[in-house]
């Protein structure tokens, strides 16, 4: 039954993609600019002009062109072969930039969100113990004040006092002293490549690295999911089965339990949501702290016109979306069969 | 509880900051003899004729590793530090000397002996023949190199390389006579008409350095001869000062000195430069000592600087300016008087302290003043709002009225990524115009769009620009690629001037072979150009840098990229 389920909706993410990846190649051509023109410079001859177009292949009807993307001109090395073209900027694989790129803002997110659920689930739980509580009423304040400013404002705020003021921080300059010689990627984790070579010193010169960046998403991401946490666990905590397991005498650690487990479901779903939010939307914590993830790859395509890193990074970001999805439906199934039945 | 967690937090911090530098033994981003530069972003290929060319930061990182044929002379520090070049006194770089016949329109060109790659190959004519021959073949995303070839009128280097004619395309892209080796230091180019834009052209490095032939032939395929892929993606082989160490595009890049440099070894041994998107960490870890240089700030921010301890900043009038285009083939703008009232209605000074915290003057040509050859407007226009008023009530919109009708034609384009620089120049031509009752509104665009409306389609009718400049030090080189028509041979006309009393000049001073004459029918040009307003010049503007108050020997150059091989303590 489960296997069927997984079947049906891995299908339906390919349907999905697809349909993407043309809606996709279509609608960025209809910019309002010919990225021809970033290309030649001043040397706009119509020669060079000419020449320049032609390299892009954008001499050829569109139709030719939507071909070769997908590898079905009859010369191959398309995207049905996993090749996602060559970048118009760097004239580099889009694949291996995006290979370099993802692992930055995968580790960052994953940093993060593991944190912040370190400290949302107990908070939202204290908040939800006691409502109206001292405890409560200040973790709401927390989640206005935390939301209310951008994170890029944020991350600047962080700079300015740690590294700036009090000098606490390493300067914002990426993952690394820029002038240490790091080694060649394995997986391109650093933090899991330095583990996996032994480099202790490495490991926690990124630590150090992503603290700032790892405050400033923990910071404003923990203000929504507390407040989800703790709602979940109040509605949940006035239910009919709590109030039988407390007049059973349970005790309240086993009740709580109970009760955190049926708010555990739509909490995990807006932290699934919100980690496919921010592989794209961490691009300003990303640029603030220099990082160089995907979300700066994706903003540097889409001012360059760069078509096939576009594409790329819509076509990466979309299957990684929609695997977490499909994780979070089997997590569902799993803890409601019915869902999966149905 | 807010102090709690502030304690919290900077514990968690100096603790792992602690232990990173114990095991590490390191606590700076630099140490004393590397130098790092924080910069908006780093080259993304090393191609000359690759697709990102046009971007400063490729270039920037192209001229540490390629070498000239020629440059000039340093003629000394300006009043901040930066080293200007002396135009008059061309130095050999490369060539150790060069002779020309002006019967024969013939350059011989005499190789330096003894100049040794980062690969360790000797440099000799064949290198010069291969960059020759790759920039003939224009196999590359652009033909950039084969283009100052073009210009300067080698034999040879023609338009027909662009045949559709295949057979004609392939007979043109292979060397003939117009190149000859006659020994292993000695190299003869034919032109075919006189032109003083080749040697001119020489010292443009981005287009004109020379490739390590042998080393680049190491990783040519048959698909790609001329090794395009590897000087994009991997290395850049050629005779300069440095040597590439590292390179991760969209991150950094880093150089070591080359160790067989025939000028000597660099000072810096190590040069890393590292690209930080946000402009105000490059000021602040500057500020910190972590870097010794940074560059792409805007003007208040450089300003901000001014007072810091341990920093300072320098900054040249070198090339770069603002201008208004004004679109001849977009109405009302084909009406000259109406150019003019406007050009008495720009707030300059208003614009040099807004826009560049007084790091700016007005411009009162249209090639840059620091240039031989450089006229100066006999009266400039100046901020008049009542010749202003005059002069667009003989345009025949007395007052303005009128105007309302061509609403969309005064839509102020400007890039968009550079409104923090261009925002508050935009607002202050916005307001002075309004004044006048000229419709004015602002149009910020995409860097992307805007390149394509200028060069290509051409039809940008109200535009403020600030990125274009001459890189050839030469006024035949300005009027040929911003103001000449297209049918006489213009390229970048992206105003849609056409004045055949300027092309006729232009006929004459292309092929003029008396300096004399030359710089005479060239002052014209520049003095029909701006009586024409053909474009607005507003203000040349500094370019700038901030240091480490111990880096010296910044040395001004004309594609704006600092030489790191000049940088000392």
């Amino acid at each position: 039954m489960l296997l069927r389920y997984i079947g049906r909706r891995v299908a339906v993410s390919i349907v999905q993609l697809l349909g993407l990846v043309v809606v996709v190649f279509f609608l960025i051509r209809l910019m309002p600019a010919d990225p021809v023109a970033r290309l030649v410079g001043l040397n706009a001859s119509k020669e060079a002009y000419a020449q320049a177009s032609h390299s892009l292949g954008l001499d050829q009807p569109l139709l030719t062109q939507f071909l070769q993307y997908f590898g079905l001109d009859g010369r191959g090395g398309g995207l049905l072969e996993g090749h996602l073209g060559v970048s118009w900027v760097t004239n580099g694989s889009v694949l291996t930039e995006i290979g370099q790129t993802l692992p930055v803002t995968i580790q960052l997110l994953t940093l993060s969100f593991i944190i912040t659920l370190l400290i949302a689930v107990p908070v939202g739980i204290a908040g939800a113990s006691r409502p109206g509580g001292a405890f409560d009423r200040g973790v709401f304040v927390y989640g206005l004040f935390g939301g209310s400013q951008p994170e890029f404002w944020w991350g600047l705020m962080f700079i300015f006092v740690f590294f700036f003021k009090l000098g606490i921080a390493p300067a914002p300059l990426g993952l690394v002293n820029p002038m240490d010689m790091p080694s060649e990627p394995i997986t391109g984790f650093i933090l899991l490549d330095s583990l996996l070579r032994g480099e202790f010193d490495v490991f926690l010169d990124v630590l150090w690295h992503l603290a700032l960046p790892t405050l400033t998403l923990v910071f404003i991401l923990s203000g929504p999911i507390i407040k989800m946490v703790r709602q979940n666990m109040v509605r949940a905590l006035g239910s009919d089965f709590v109030l039988y397991a407390r007049a059973a005498g349970l005790r309240e650690s086993t009740v709580t339990r109970y009760a955190f487990r049926i708010a555990l479901a739509p909490a995990l779903t807006l932290v699934g949501i919100l980690y496919g939010v921010m592989l794209g939307g961490a691009v300003l914590v990303e640029t603030v702290f220099s990082l160089g993830g995907i979300g700066q790859y994706a903003v540097r395509a889409v001012l360059a016109f760069d078509y096939p890193a576009i594409q790329g990074v819509v076509l990466v970001i979309t299957s990684i979306s929609l695997g977490i999805y499909l994780v979070l439906d089997l997590v569902y199934a799993v803890i409601d069969p019915r869902v999966a039945r149905s | 509880m807010a102090s709690h967690s502030r304690r919290a937090a900077r514990t968690l911090l100096i603790g792992l900051g602690s232990l990173s530098c114990l095991v590490a033994g390191a606590t700076g981003a630099a140490r004393a003899a590397d130098l790092l530069l924080l910069a908006e972003d780093v080259p993304s290929g090393l191609d000359p004729d690759g697709p990102s060319i046009a971007l400063p930061t490729t270039q920037e990182g192209m001229v540490q590793m390629l070498e000239p044929l020629i440059d000039y002379e340093p003629k000394g520090p300006n009043d901040s530090g930066f080293v200007l070049p002396d135009f008059s006194k061309p130095r050999g770089r490369l060539l150790e000397a060069w002779d020309y016949d002006p019967k024969a329109l013939t350059w011989t060109l005499h190789l330096r002996k003894g100049v040794k790659s980062c690969a360790g190959n000797e440099f000799t004519a064949d290198d010069l023949i291969y960059t020759y021959g790759r920039a003939l073949s224009t196999s590359g995303a652009v033909p950039n190199a084969w283009f100052l070839l073009n210009m300067g009128s080698i034999k040879g280097f023609t338009n027909d390389v662009f045949s559709t004619d295949k057979a004609v395309a392939d007979a043109a892209k292979k060397l003939g006579d117009g190149i000859k080796k006659i020994d292993d230091y000695t190299v003869v180019v034919q032109q075919t008409e006189v032109n003083p834009l080749y040697f001119v052209n020489m010292a443009v490095t981005i287009s004109q350095g020379v490739f390590d032939a042998k080393e680049m032939q190491k990783h040519a395929t048959a698909a790609d001869p001329w090794s395009h892929d590897y000087a994009n993606n991997v290395n850049l082989p050629s005779f300069g000062a440095y040597c590439l160490e590292r390179w991760v595009k969209d991150s950094q890049i880093s150089y070591r000195a080359n160790p067989n440099y025939y000028r000597g070894k660099a000072f810096y041994d190590h040069v890393v430069v590292k690209k930080v998107p946000e402009a105000a960490n490059r000021l602040v870890t500057l500020r910190t000592g972590q870097a010794q240089m940074v560059q792409g700030l805007n003007a208040h921010q450089y300003d901000s600087l001014k007072d810091a301890k341990g920093v300072k900043v320098e900054g040249v009038l070198g090339n770069e300016g603002l201008f208004v285009v004004m679109n001849f083939k977009t109405k009302p703008f084909d009406n000259i008087k109406l150019r003019q009232a406007i050009a008495y209605a720009i707030p300059y000074e208003r614009i040099v302290q807004v826009g560049y915290s007084g790091q700016a003057k007005q411009w009162e040509g249209v090639i840059p003043s620091s240039y031989p050859g450089f006229v100066k407007q006999a009266q400039p226009y100046s901020t008049d709002l009542a010749k202003a008023k005059a002069l667009l009530a003989e345009a025949g919109f007395p007052d303005g009225k009128g105007l309302d009708a061509y609403k969309d034609a005064f839509k102020l384009s400007y890039v968009s990524e550079k409104e923090a620089t261009l925002g508050p120049v935009v607002n202050a031509i916005s307001t002075a115009l309004r004044a006048l009752n000229i419709p004015v509104t602002l149009d910020p665009i995409p860097q992307t769009q805007y390149g394509d409306r200028q060069i290509v389609k051409k039809d940008l009718g109200f535009a403020v620009n600030d990125q274009e400049k001459p890189i050839g030090v030469d006024a035949g080189y300005a009027m040929k690629l911003f103001f000449v028509s297209k049918e006489a041979g213009g390229i970048n006309n992206m105003m849609n001037y056409a004045n055949p009393e300027l092309d006729a000049l232009w006929v004459k001073a292309k092929i003029e072979g008396d300096p004399a004459a030359r710089n005479k029918e060239l002052a014209d040009m520049q003095n029909i150009l701006m009586r024409d307003v053909a474009w607005l010049p507003v203000v040349e503007f500094k370019t700038q840098f901030g240091l480490s108050d111990k880096v010296n020997g910044l040395t001004w150059v004309t594609d704006n990229s600092p030489r790191f091989y000049d940088l000392k303590n």
